[in-house]
């Protein structure tokens, strides 16, 4: 048999030795520079950055299942309301014997991934796919929004729900007060760059590599045995659970939640983040989420009746001339440089 | 590697649709270790009879037995499990993988050992002679070597009984020339058995294996090449004057 040297490919298409030019190199120099901001800039941008991280976080969970399994999901904007809800009520409820803020983020992961894995399962072993499989996650976030309306005995309704920023506690060395902001971004963004290494690793691991599977050729991954419903629904818990963790970290964050949270509006604006930023990079989405969101932000406050128009432009202009997103122009450039 | 024991058989095999009879009772063995050309006209019942072997359709009536069980429930998947692998008509691929990560998706569902895989993945694409293209997109080979590429996974797939349905449609006559030293290869070599759907009569005859003829949706006969070649039934439906 012929040995031979072959190419693996990274998510922008390099070689490991090359790690500069590789997701993790270009991950590793984001973070470091996200880590140094603190630093050098205070206000609002510092209590506002960690809101968009985790904004990154939500297109990240997305971009998982998007990018790597070819599912489109309107009903990520849900989860992370769902989180967001899980927090504020745990937050009220004092949480017993742990601390609230921990029980909420535990169980955030828990009821994320539960309900994720329930509608997943349900629907990928009916053989619901494709275009159906949208639908019905628009219809989650749909139902999400009109339970935290119509429960407004626990949600407040439309009101919305007061959320306590949560403080950091160090058991018997005591609590550390979050309500700064740079603390508090001191705590998201390691948490936003552990839950990138999760999902980055199991892209990489054999169930990302049958995820890829499922993507690109569902039927032929069947025929090889596979149980693909199996792997769908996995990938969807996961999904749902990064989501409603990120939204209960969100919500101790911004210090509330309301039901619009879990809307249309907010679940498309998920996809336009993936979409722009490029679904076939995790990083690609976590800047397309952080980048596109403050842009946004920026957009409603020059011109509140346009923004969305504009933002909507930019949707169709990346689908039509950059279908890979950001990630994936960058992508093509740096295999191009290599070729060279 | 051959044994003389039988691997697949079907009883009474039947498949309507509404009013069309695709498959009419067909009873089908086939020993482990033999290669079966299956050819007939086109609407001769062909591709449904490997459908219901694979899984991808439930038969009306009647049994399919597999290594000596029933496995006429069994889905696609548990089905391949088995070790019934099939490749389709039109190259069915991972299109944006490339030749090594298509073949090991096949491998990742065996149980190779991670430390093995690599090896594994090289030795199939050595196998189907694609070993330097293995870095290449799927979507970009030729039509010939995207039917090898399949093949390759059935192999990798641990595959014992490989279905095929026109293995050498649109391939040039030197690629299909190689495609019959593979497939004999295989049977020979490796002891998989399989059943290759053709229309290629100089493939089958090179190929030597028993052949079964299908005329509307019936067995029409079986035997050697030579004998279905003078057969006058089989001359009159489809050989011609061949």
């Amino acid at each position: 048999m012929k040995q031979r040297t072959l190419k693996h490919r990274s998510l922008l298409g390099t070689t490991p030795g090359d790690l500069l030019f590789s997701e993790p190199g270009a991950a590793l120099i984001v973070f470091a520079i996200l880590a140094l901001l603190p630093v050098f800039f205070s206000g609002y941008m510092i209590y506002i950055l960690p809101q968009y991280m985790l904004f990154g976080v939500l297109a990240m969970s997305l971009g998982l299942l998007w990018g790597f399994a070819g599912l489109v999901s309107f009903g990520q904007a849900g989860f992370f309301a769902l989180g967001a809800y899980t927090m504020g009520l745990s937050m009220k409820s004092g949480g017993g014997i742990i601390d609230p803020a921990y029980l909420g983020l535990l169980l955030s992961l828990v009821v994320g991934g539960i309900l994720a894995a329930a509608v997943g399962y349900f629907l990928f072993s009916a053989g619901v796919r494709g275009t159906y499989f949208v639908l019905v996650t628009l219809a989650l976030s749909i139902m999400l929004e009109q339970i935290a309306v119509s429960q407004s005995q626990i949600t407040g309704g439309w009101n919305g729900m007061f959320i306590d920023r949560m403080s950091l506690n160090l058991g018997p060395f005591g609590k550390i007060s979050l309500f700064d902001d740079a603390p508090m971004y001191y705590v998201i963004l390691p948490a936003v760059a552990i839950i990138y290494v999760i999902l980055y690793t199991i892209t990489v691991t054999r169930f990302g590599k049958i995820l890829n599977g499922i993507r690109e050729n569902e039927d032929r991954l069947i025929s090889l045995g596979f149980n693909a419903s199996l792997y769908k629904t996995g990938v969807f818990a996961i999904s749902g659970a990064v989501a409603c963790f990120a939204g209960a970290l969100y919500g101790t964050h911004a210090n509330f939640v309301a039901p619009s949270l879990a809307g249309v509006l907010f679940s498309t604006e998920v996809v336009v983040w993936v979409a722009i930023g490029g679904r076939g990079s995790l990083l690609g989405v976590l800047l397309g989420g952080i980048l596109v969101a403050s842009f946004s932000n920026y957009l409603s406050a020059i011109t509140p009746e346009y923004w969305q128009l504009v933002l909507g432009l930019l949707f169709v202009a990346v689908l039509l001339y950059f279908r890979g997103g950001v990630a994936g122009a960058v992508a093509q450039l740096v295999n191009a440089r290599r070729a060279k | 590697m051959k044994t003389a024991s039988e691997l697949l058989r079907t009883e009474g095999l039947t498949k309507r649709f509404r009013g069309l009879v695709a498959n009419d009772s067909i009873d089908f063995t086939l020993k482990a270790g033999e290669l079966r050309c299956v050819i007939g006209p086109n609407g001769a019942g062909k591709t449904t009879l490997i459908s219901m072997i694979s899984g991808h359709q439930q038969p009306s009536n009647g049994a399919i037995w597999f290594q000596g069980q029933n496995i006429t429930k069994l889905s696609i998947i548990e089905r391949a499990r088995r070790g019934i692998s099939r490749k389709f008509q039109t190259p069915t691929l991972f299109d944006n993988l490339s030749a090594y990560e298509n073949v090991e998706l096949a491998v990742l569902r065996t149980g190779c050992p991670p430390r093995k895989r690599r090896s594994r993945i090289l030795e199939v694409l050595d196998l189907v002679r694609l070993v330097d293209l293995a870095d290449t997109t799927a979507s970009t080979l030729s039509h010939g070597q995207r039917q090898w590429l399949e093949v390759g996974l059935l192999l990798a797939n641990d595959a014992i009984l490989l279905l095929l349905d026109e293995p050498t449609a649109g391939m040039t006559v030197e690629e299909t020339a190689s495609t019959g030293r593979l497939i004999r290869r295989l049977g020979q070599e490796l002891g998989l058995s399989a059943i290759i759907i053709e229309h290629d009569i100089n493939f089958i005859r090179n190929l030597q294996a028993p052949v079964t003829v299908l005329h509307l949706g019936r067995v029409l006969v079986e035997g050697s090449f030579h004998d279905i070649e003078h057969d006058e039934q089989v001359r009159s439906v489809y050989l011609g004057d061949q």
